[in-house]
Parts: structure tokens; sequence; C-alpha cells
């Protein structure tokens, strides 16, 4: 496995990381756990409850990717293999100051992933014992989609293993549908 | 070590238990419940006795029975830590002191997730597992 421009990005990671407001994580935590109580309230269909958690994320997605470009400064990745560990080193550390890790590529380069040793939207969580379907994090999926989204790659990412369900680290799939290549006129993109 | 705790309990606002767990299986849970229970009167007392003290949380020993000593520990929040303890001879304060410094900090990470109530019975694995660990190294 290429490792040649892992480095690098562990390194940006953390400058971009030092540069960023920071909020108290509990605060955050907290937050984050009453959104999916109360969605579990409502909807009273966890997988209902997937769902929308995949929905909000994909709306923070589309928006916070501007942010990520504009205080990254990372350039244009050359492939997806480099996407994805933008995504996982800068990315993640930037917004929740966790790096997470690229393993098991798939034959053609186009599923990735990502494994989160912890994470502070699970911090104190326990789930009841009723709630196996839920994904509790699954607001990450939607955030890594709507992301991809506005840079011309229409991914699916979904979560096969969580901490709060007993494995010892939280994994997120991620896989490519298709590059939108039509999308911006050539006089739009910037080399 | 001089000290065994055999009963950790966690007491509500309006006096209702919360957990009460019992660590020697050689005695009756019931004894400890009981114990437990009479202890609160103690409490009761000892908090509307203090007026404006520094140390409020820290209630010290409640009452002596003829093998235990039972000792109380409230927060602000009305909830009550209440333990069983075996002990020969001196009593080990900062020792209890600082295990009940450390079961109230287990008992705020338990009190923070998202699927737990206030006031609800206490029934998470972690608080168990962790309450264990806290108990065999006191």
């Amino acid at each position: 496995m290429a490792q040649k421009g892992a480095r690098p990005y562990d390194r940006i990671g953390e400058q971009v990381f030092a540069k960023v407001d920071k909020i108290n994580a509990e605060l955050f935590t907290l937050t984050y756990g009453s959104i999916v109580t109360q969605l579990v309230k409502d909807y009273e269909d966890l997988g209902e409850v997937n769902t929308q958690l995949e929905k909000m994320g994909y709306n923070i997605g589309v928006r916070l990717i501007e942010e990520f470009l504009a205080r990254s400064n990372v350039g244009r990745c050359a492939d997806f293999t480099e996407t994805a560990e933008v995504v996982a080193k800068v990315g993640f550390k930037m917004f929740l100051g966790i790096t997470a890790n690229v393993t098991d590529w798939d034959a053609e380069k186009k599923e990735f992933s990502l494994v989160l040793d912890d994470n502070p939207l699970t911090e104190f969580v326990e789930l009841p014992e009723s709630y196996n379907k839920l994904w509790y994090a699954n607001i990450l999926c939607g955030v890594i989609r709507g992301a991809l989204e506005m840079v011309q790659m229409k991914v699916e990412a979904t979560y096969v293993k969580c901490v709060l369900h007993g494995h010892d680290a939280s994994e997120i799939r991620v896989v490519l549908k298709e590059i939108l290549t039509d999308e911006i006129p050539a006089s739009m993109r910037d080399e | 070590m001089g000290i065994k705790v055999v009963c950790a309990s966690v007491i509500g606002k309006s006096n209702n238990p919360l957990y009460i767990r019992c660590f020697d299986s050689t005695e009756e849970a019931l004894k400890f419940h009981y114990i437990v229970h009479s202890a609160l009167d103690v409490v009761e007392e000892k908090s509307t006795a203090k007026k404006g003290a520094s140390l409020d949380l820290y209630l010290g020993m409640l009452y002596p029975t003829e093998d235990y000593r039972v000792y109380g520990y409230t927060t602000n929040s009305k909830i009550k830590f209440i333990i069983v303890v075996q002990e020969d001879g001196d009593s080990h304060d900062q020792a209890i002191k600082n295990f009940f410094r450390k079961f109230h900090v287990l008992y705020a990470n338990t009190v923070a997730n998202p699927f737990y109530t206030p006031d609800d019975l206490i029934t998470s694995r972690k608080f168990n597992e962790e309450l264990e660990k806290q108990v065999k190294t006191v």
C-alpha cells in the first residue's frame, strides 16, 4: 500500500487543526446526543432515524466542504486514493480532532474503509439493548457524501462497524459510485 | 488494604434508590438495602445542619454498625452516594474521599449518556464494570 502521500497529510491535518476555533467537547457530545434521542422519539423507527441522520449529514457536508477547502489549502487530489487520505487525515482532524485510518481498498481502488478508533460524538454513550439497528454517528456518513459530491465525486458511505455495538473500532465503508465530470464548466475550474 | 467496600448505592433526589450493588456475596443483599435506607435519615440530618460549609459534598461517617461503617456523600443536585465498608481499626478517611470523588465522576459520565434520563434506575453496563474496578482498587 503506497504510504508516500500519507505523512504530509498528517502534518497538514495537525497544522489546520491548530488554526481553527475549538469548542468544548462535552457540549458537542451532549448536543449531538440530544439530536439523536429527539430523532428517536420523533421517528420511532430506527431505520428512519439512520436515514434522517444521513440526510442531516449531507446538508452539513455540502456546506462544510467550502470551509475545508478555504482553510486547508489542499490542492486537487490526483486520484481517489488521495481523496481518501485527505478525508481521513485532514478532514476528520480539522473538524473532529481525530484522525481516521484508510484501510481495505478493493482491487479497483473504488472502495475503502475509514476506521475510527475514537469518536467524540460517541463519548459517554451507551446504546440500550433494543437499539441494535441504530448507527449512532450516521451523520458522518452523510457529511462524507455531501462533501465529496461538491468536489465531483458521487459516493455512498455506510457504517459497517460501531464501537457502540461492541466492535473495537468504528468503520465506515465509502464506495465511489461515479465521478461527476460535466458539472462545472472548464472556465470555472482552478488548477 | 484495610478497607473493603461491601455495598455502594446511588440515591436520587426524592430518596428513591437509583442503584444499589452489593459486593459481598456472603451477606444477604436485603440487609444492606436496610442499612442504606436507615442511613438516609442521617444524611438528611447532616445536610440540613450544615449551612454554607465548603466541604458540603463529603458527609463523613454516617453511623457505625457492628461489622460495618456507613459513609455518605451528597451532590448539589441532591443525588446521594452511600457506601457501606468493612474496615479494620483506623478509618481511612482520605481513601474514602478519593473513592467518592471517583464514584461521582463515574456517575457524571453515566448521566452524560443521551439515552439515560436523570432519576432513572442506572442500568449501564459500563457503570457496573467501572464501579467493580474502583471497588477492587480502593
